[in-house]
């Protein structure tokens, strides 16, 4: 065995407790985007914990081997959700992954962008106009809508143009409501910082329209998801430490704001268990807050079909929360039966950009036969998503965060 | 022969796409759900046309490749680890449902497809396909005939056999070979659709099954009982068989079980020393009657009787059996699940010895399982890395066995003998029986290239 297999396999073993909790059972093929797509073993969760396993048992010594199937993965959470065993599977493959890529090193291109994009935050709010004047020359605009450009990644894709002035430094500070009832901080993540600006927007002034007071970041500092699952450990509890540290600060909020279910779970939930970083402020997805905490009711009723993708991230304690209050403004509403994962994944759509279209064109099937032209969800990658996918089949089908409707619906009303 | 070498013949048959020498997909098929060691084949090939099936199966045969087949990986007895290396043939990419006939009530499949979605497939028309083994959500059709597996449904509804009408498969010469058909009497000839059930790999490749399909019972009726007697509970399971009554479902879950799933899952369930849960289907005015008498008898045990009144209710007195199994797994890392069945008026005794086994080696066992068919499941909870608890458990399984034959049971009601109980098989069936399985087996695979390792 080389030197650098005996680390690896050294280290592997921190894991032994937590895989041992693996029944070997196979319940996650049955939710599993990947396995659900290619009914291969080394796609699904039962897959790469043996070969972990089977890497620190001496089965086998191709460690990169094993890396490559930890990397053919969605992160979407699925298998853990439905694990009989209550296997901390997310946790085991982000530590897996470090493990194997602290030793056999990151790629170039990859250490590039963690370091540039994610470490330094100013980076992008300085360099930002430039990129996105960038953008506009690389890309064209797509035929549907504006916003939307079309780029050619490995593979063709619709994306969002990046904003030349950030959420953030439009944003930014502190916005105080009229009659204010509770102060909170609203964290918008990459996402809403520099594509998804109008989402913050409304976030920001739906909330103070009720009453609550806002701390919006100065600067944004990405919550370290894409360092995870880029293998990047320690610089991913970086980021979790630098937001929570921050959190801190601000004495007076009780809530910690987001839209994005992916930084959510970032920063708290799997935060938590791989940072070992807790809060004493709750956190809450913005629309569960405006159900569950301000009780808000709605008087219009939109009647457009209208549909929703539950991102794989979200409290799913909750979905019910969701679809109740989605079905209060929307008269003709009926969530997706395909309850699968949309196949976004970040890095992974970019690394596996075939892969990733494979695991959403279900959905959008269904969304198409169903004739639906209002498609929710909220989460920022869910919605790059399926806008995608939609626009890259003719789908006649608007994607959006309903906060989005929300705000709309109540400027209709005069806020 | 080199992996190299290996590779090039398959991919003459399934592509090059389809066969896999890498090290880490090696290790991905080298276990299933049962705790052995694994071991790596040499090489994992995934056919796309059941006609490859006989190419890849006399390839091996030619050049006395051992050939292991694999559905899903969920058997509960090693069935699917490649003992002696070579190939593992996967079926997975066999998941077409050919038809579904809805006059003749039938199904063909391929041997890849998943059981619950054929069972939904066929509830779209109205149909109902009933063998609902608890892995249903994952497990093949190929595996479920290879394995005969039972479900929650079986004391009624029987088991799959029941629903194999025709099994192509392939012989190791790489002939395609049919038995059964759409009749329903068929006596041409052998059995041979029974050969194959059961059979775990060891005589043939199942190609296409073709499955008997049944109307949906009209209305069910649900109730879970809580026992302060768990002997008092099995008695309610006899006298309930006694009185002609055959309910679709008739569990049953021990005082460990009941505490393990309120503690990880706080469903509110009392502290009690067993609980039943029974689910009789059928016409509705004939459910009222069975429903009434089983009441009655229930009750006159000190049961504590709840009913379903709702859907959702239903659903809540399910809870608990759904969870049995995922709660006993999160006591310990190591979960065996056993399978001892005995005669169903032994089900008292059975629950007393598997107690009594439990103390005897100071180990933590819960039990649950098909009561109304004798089918427990004394689920041990260990740790595998702690070699003298585990020598505890080798010897409490050991003596669980020995004790079930003792009662006229079986080693296995639907989990196969495979690798895990290959040892106790003689006693249970004979020597006799043993050398007719072997002489079976030679005349069909002289050279021993299926599953070998397994069951003889
Ligand atoms: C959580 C859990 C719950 C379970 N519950 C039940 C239950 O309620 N009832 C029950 O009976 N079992 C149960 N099982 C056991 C298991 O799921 C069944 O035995 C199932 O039928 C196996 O199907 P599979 O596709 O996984 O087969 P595999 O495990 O892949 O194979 C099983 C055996 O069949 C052979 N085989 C597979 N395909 C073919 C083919 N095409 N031709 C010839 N031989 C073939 C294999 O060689 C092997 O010997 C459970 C398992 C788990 C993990
Ligand atoms: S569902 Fe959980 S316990 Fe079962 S195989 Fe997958 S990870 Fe392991
Ligand atoms: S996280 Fe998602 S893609 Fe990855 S193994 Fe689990 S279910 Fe599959």
């Amino acid at each position: 065995m080389s030197r650098k297999l005996k680390k690896i396999v050294d280290r592997l073993k921190e894991l032994e407790s937590l895989t041992l909790q693996c029944m070997k059972c196979g319940v996650c093929q049955s939710v599993c985007p990947l396995y659900q797509k290619d009914f291969f073993e080394p796609s699904v969760a039962r897959g790469k914990i043996s070969l972990i396993e089977a890497l620190y048992y001496g089965r086998m010594e191709n460690a990169p081997g094993v890396l490559k199937y930890l990397d053919y993965c969605i992160l979407c959470g699925r298998c853990k959700r439905f694990c009989p065993s209550s296997v901390n599977i997310d946790e085991i493959f982000v530590r897996a992954k470090g493990i194997v890529r602290e030793i056999e090193g990151l790629p170039l291109y990859q250490k590039v962008l963690l370091k540039s994009l994610i470490g330094k935050s100013n980076f992008v709010t300085t360099f930002q106009p430039i990129v996105s004047a960038g953008f506009k020359l690389v890309s064209k605009p797509s035929k549907a809508d504006e916003e939307i450009r079309e780029v050619e990644f490995p593979i063709k894709k619709n994306v969002v143009s990046i904003k030349s002035r950030s959420f953030n430094t439009i944003y930014g500070g502190f916005h105080k409501a009229k009659n204010e009832k509770l102060r909170v901080i609203f964290y918008p993540g990459c996402a809403i910082s520099y594509m998804y600006i109008d989402w913050g927007k409304a976030v920001v002034d739906v909330l103070n329209h009720f009453g609550v007071s806002v701390y919006v970041p100065k600067k944004n500092k990405c919550c370290g998801i894409p360092a995870a699952t880029m293998g990047d450990v320690e610089l991913y509890k970086k980021m979790v430490k630098i937001n929570h540290d921050w959190f801190e600060t601000i004495n007076d909020a009780e809530y910690i704001i987001t839209a994005c279910p992916t930084c959510e779970y970032g920063l708290f939930d799997l935060g938590k268990r791989i940072a070992g970083i807790d809060s004493n402020k709750k956190h809450m997805d913005i629309m569960i807050f405006l159900k569950k905490i301000l009780n808000i009711e709605f008087s219009k009723k939109l009647n457009k079909r209208a549909t929703l993708h539950i991102p794989c991230h979200y409290e799913h304690e909750f979905d019910s929360d969701l679809i109740d209050e989605l079905g209060a403004f929307n008269s003709d509403f009926q969530p997706l039966e395909n309850q699968s994962c949309c196949g976004f994944g970040g890095t992974f759509s970019l690394k596996f950009p075939n892969d990733s279209k494979e695991v959403g064109n279900p959905k959008m099937k269904e969304v198409k036969d169903k004739d639906f032209e209002i498609l929710y969800s909220p989460c920022p990658g869910c919605v790059m998503q399926l806008t995608d996918l939609a626009m890259h089949d003719g789908i006649d089908v608007k994607v959006e965060h309903p906060i989005v409707e929300v705000y709309r619906l109540l400027k209709e009303d005069g806020i | 022969m080199s992996k190299r070498r290996l590779k090039k013949l398959f991919s003459k048959i399934v592509g090059e796409d389809n066969c896999w020498i890498e090290e880490e997909i090696l290790a991905s098929y080298s276990y299933d759900s049962y705790p052995e060691e694994p071991v790596l084949p040499d090489i994992v090939v995934r056919p796309t046309h059941t006609e490859q099936i006989g190419e890849i199966i006399s390839l091996c045969n030619k050049m006395e490749i051992p050939l292991t087949v694999r559905g899903a990986g969920t058997n509960l007895s090693g069935g699917t680890v490649p003992l002696k290396g070579g190939c593992v043939l996967v079926t997975t990419a066999l998941n077409r449902i050919i038809e579904i006939n809805k006059d003749d009530m039938f199904a063909r499949v391929e041997p890849g497809v998943v059981t619950q979605k054929l069972a939904n497939a066929v509830e779209k028309i109205g149909l109902l396909y009933p063998p609902d083994p608890a892995s249903m959500k994952v497990s093949t059709i190929g595996g479920n005939v290879a394995e005969n597996s039972g479900g929650l449904r079986a004391l009624k509804y029987g088991v799959t056999d029941r629903y194999v009408m025709e099994v192509k498969f392939y012989d190791v010469d790489g002939n395609l070979v049919k038995g059964g058909g759409i009749p329903v009497k068929l006596v041409t000839g052998f059995n041979l659709k029974g050969l194959m059930i059961s059979s775990e790999g060891l005589l043939g490749v199942i190609s296409e099954v073709m499955l008997r399909l049944i109307p949906p019972p009209q209305a069910r009726k649900t109730l879970l009982i809580f026992f302060d007697d768990v002997i008092d509970a099995s008695s309610v399971v006899s006298e309930i068989i006694l009185n002609r009554i055959l309910p679709a479902t008739l569990e049953i879950m021990d005082n460990f079980t009941i505490k393990t799933v309120e503690k990880f899952h706080k469903i509110g369930l009392p502290n009690k020393d067993a609980l039943l849960l029974i689910e009789v289907d059928g016409h509705p005015a004939a459910l009222e009657d069975e429903y009434e008498k089983i009441e009655k008898i229930c009750k006159k045990y000190g049961g504590e009787v709840h009913i379903a009144k709702s859907q959702t209710e239903r659903d809540k007195l399910w809870q608990a059996r759904r969870d049995a199994l995922s709660s006993l797994a999160m006591l310990k890392p190591t979960l065996i699940l056993e399978d001892a069945t005995v005669p169903r008026s032994k089900v008292p005794d059975m629950m007393r010895i598997i107690q009594d086994v439990a103390k005897k080696y100071n180990l933590l066992i819960g039990t649950f399982g098909h009561a109304g068919d004798g089918n427990l499941h004394p689920t041990i909870l260990t740790d595998k890395r702690d070699k003298e608890e585990m020598e505890r458990v080798y010897q409490a399984i050991d003596e669980i066995f020995y004790r079930t034959l003792e009662l006229g049971g079986t080693l296995s009601g639907e989990h196969g003998i495979g690798i895990a109980k290959k040892k106790y098989l003689e006693k249970e069936i004979g020597t006799g029986t043993l050398k007719f399985y072997q002489k079976l087996k030679r005349g069909l695979d002289p050279k021993g290239i299926l599953n070998p390792g397994k069951v003889i």
